[in-house]
């Protein structure tokens, strides 16, 4: 195409967008909401995923060792751990580390317990971690099974990962949901928007065609008007979202010190946003004027 | 080249609107179309401009059979076409060298050759010192002296006005059909003129087509009503 089509092309775009003031700012700003909506989500998914893996320990299983085994049949026991599979990481605790740990957390509260006592009223024990936290239960059960090796107790904390991992689920479902709705109503409203531009350039349009104007230089300028409304959405929502994150990460999390959870840096996917809010805003932009443009695209 | 063989259309809710046409028009000659309303006139100007298809027959301008043509052709061959219609069809927000230049920017034109070419053809129809006015400032004569200019734009070998003065007085219809006839004349181009004006086709003395019923009825040279 000549450059001069292409300017020509690009102007029209931005002058019938300029001519639909009201229903281009419309579109925009829905399409715009959709996005936010759409990378909010996004980026709780995001953190949730991260937050769950280092969440992951919480699926530790301790395994309590016999008190009268000597540290031979210790060591054995440990080892024939190590080759169950699903075993990530074993990790020993001798009495005395035990005995430590207890004496640590408790003294302050409760000094007269720690007189005259030592090590050896605690058990060594062994702090297993699962590679797989879905395959947990079955590696449990294993460990249950070696009572009569010397293991005399397995513990384990309340299924803690696999309750986040059902809300991330229940997350990204509401967030397939509300995005598919978001889409359409997109979708819509950049139809009607073009729709209207075409019949503002009723008369243009139909002397064009007298002229021997071909489809496509009568109908780009309003693809270009959809990608045009895809791109400044986009651009803005990016600067939205940029700011809201940050917002949430400074004030909200300071404010009421939400330790258990950490916050991954904007900066870390800030490509991936904008890369991802482009290409749905322009998709978006070209799907919703090629729809609202099909009935013309006739000679 | 015009060729009409046993051209019929009929619209889709059964309307006949021409039946069985033959006509020929060479390169070159000015042609008057004359006949009652409903006669056909104006379906026979769509069929030309392929706005609507024949329903039966063969329709051949020049390298183009027009039964035959695919919608992205279509375009292409418009492009041979410049149309006048009854009503000027003009972009009342649009000065007349705008209106005019739109014509060559709708193919994709070059700036520069717009810029050269649009005072020439304003010269034609006489317009070069209107080239600034809109529309609303010009008479109705003006106004379809700019429609004209418009569809010489691009330089087309045919023109097919439908009722070019019915919205005009008989003076400006006269001026509007002597800057036809010249256009005919000096420009070498077929013209094809619509129209009711039995004073004005008896005063050319040029080919006159007859329909009536989707029929022609009449086609000599000279005046038709009288
Ligand atoms: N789009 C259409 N659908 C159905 N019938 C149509 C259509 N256009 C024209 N007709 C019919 O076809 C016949 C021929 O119409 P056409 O417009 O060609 O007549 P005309 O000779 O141009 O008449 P006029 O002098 O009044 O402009 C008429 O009976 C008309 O009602
Ligand atoms: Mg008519």
């Amino acid at each position: 195409m000549r450059r001069y089509s292409l300017t020509y092309l690009i102007g029209q775009s931005f002058k019938g967008l300029w001519r639909n003031g009201v229903m281009s700012v419309a579109s925009i700003l829905v399409l715009l909401s959709c996005l936010i909506v759409m990378g909010t989500f996004g980026l709780i998914i995001y953190n949730l995923n991260d937050n769950l893996a280092s969440l992951g320990d919480l699926n530790s299983i301790t395994v309590f060792i016999d008190m009268e085994k000597t540290d031979e049949e210790i060591q054995s026991i440990g080892e024939s751990i190590s080759r169950l599979s699903n075993v990530k990481n074993v990790e020993y605790i001798s009495k005395a580390e035990a005995f430590e740990r207890q004496k640590a957390i408790y003294e302050e509260e409760y000094p007269y317990f720690f007189q005259g006592v030592d090590e050896t009223i605690y058990p060594a024990s062994y702090v297993i971690t699962c590679d797989d936290n879905a395959h947990f239960e079955e590696l449990r059960l294993e460990l249950e099974k070696m009572k009569d090796q010397g293991v005399s107790k397995v513990r384990y904390l309340a299924d803690a990962a696999e309750t986040l991992e059902s809300i991330k689920n229940g997350v990204i479902y509401i967030f397939t949901w509300f995005m598919a709705i978001l889409f359409f109503v997109s979708l819509f409203v950049i139809i009607n928007t073009i729709k209207l531009a075409v019949s503002y350039r009723k008369q243009e349009i139909s002397i064009m065609r007298y002229v021997g104007a071909t489809n496509w230089f009568i109908m780009l300028p309003f693809i270009f008007e959809g990608i045009l409304i895809g791109i400044i959405s986009s651009v803005s929502a990016f600067f939205i979202q940029m700011y809201l994150y940050g917002f949430i990460e400074s004030s909200f999390l300071a404010e009421y010190n939400i330790r258990l959870v950490h916050i991954l840096p904007f900066d870390n996917v800030k490509y991936i946003v904008l890369g991802a809010f482009l290409a749905i805003g322009i998709f978006t932009g070209i799907v919703g004027s090629s729809i609202s443009l099909r009935k013309n695209l006739k000679a | 080249m015009i060729d009409f063989e046993n051209v019929s259309k009929v619209y889709p809710n059964g309307t006949v609107a021409l039946d069985g046409l033959n006509l020929h028009i060479d390169d070159g000659e000015f042609v008057f179309i004359v006949g009652a309303s409903g006669a056909g006139k104006s379906t026979l100007m769509k069929l030309l401009l392929r706005e609507e298809k024949v329903t039966s027959g063969s329709l051949r301008v020049d390298e183009f059979e027009l039964s035959k043509l695919s919608n992205y052709k279509v375009p292409y061959y418009r492009r041979r076409l410049g149309v006048v219609f009854q009503d000027f069809r003009l972009f009342q927000n649009k000065s007349v060298a705008e209106n005019v230049s739109f014509a060559m920017r709708a193919i994709g034109e070059p700036a520069k050759l717009i810029r050269r070419r649009v005072p020439a053809i304003l010269n034609v129809v006489g317009l070069q010192d209107k080239a600034k006015n809109f529309p609303r400032e010009l008479s109705g004569g003006e106004q379809q002296r700019v429609a004209m200019a418009r569809a010489l734009a691009n330089n087309p070998g045919l023109i097919i006005a439908d009722e070019p003065t019915g919205n005009l007085d008989p003076m400006l219809s006269l001026e509007i059909m002597n800057l036809l006839i010249r256009i005919n004349k000096s420009k070498n181009k077929t013209v094809i003129v619509i129209t009711h004006e039995k004073n004005l086709v008896d005063h050319f003395q040029q080919r006159v087509v007859t329909l009536n019923d989707g029929h022609i009825v009449d086609d000599r040279v000279g005046g038709m009503f009288g």
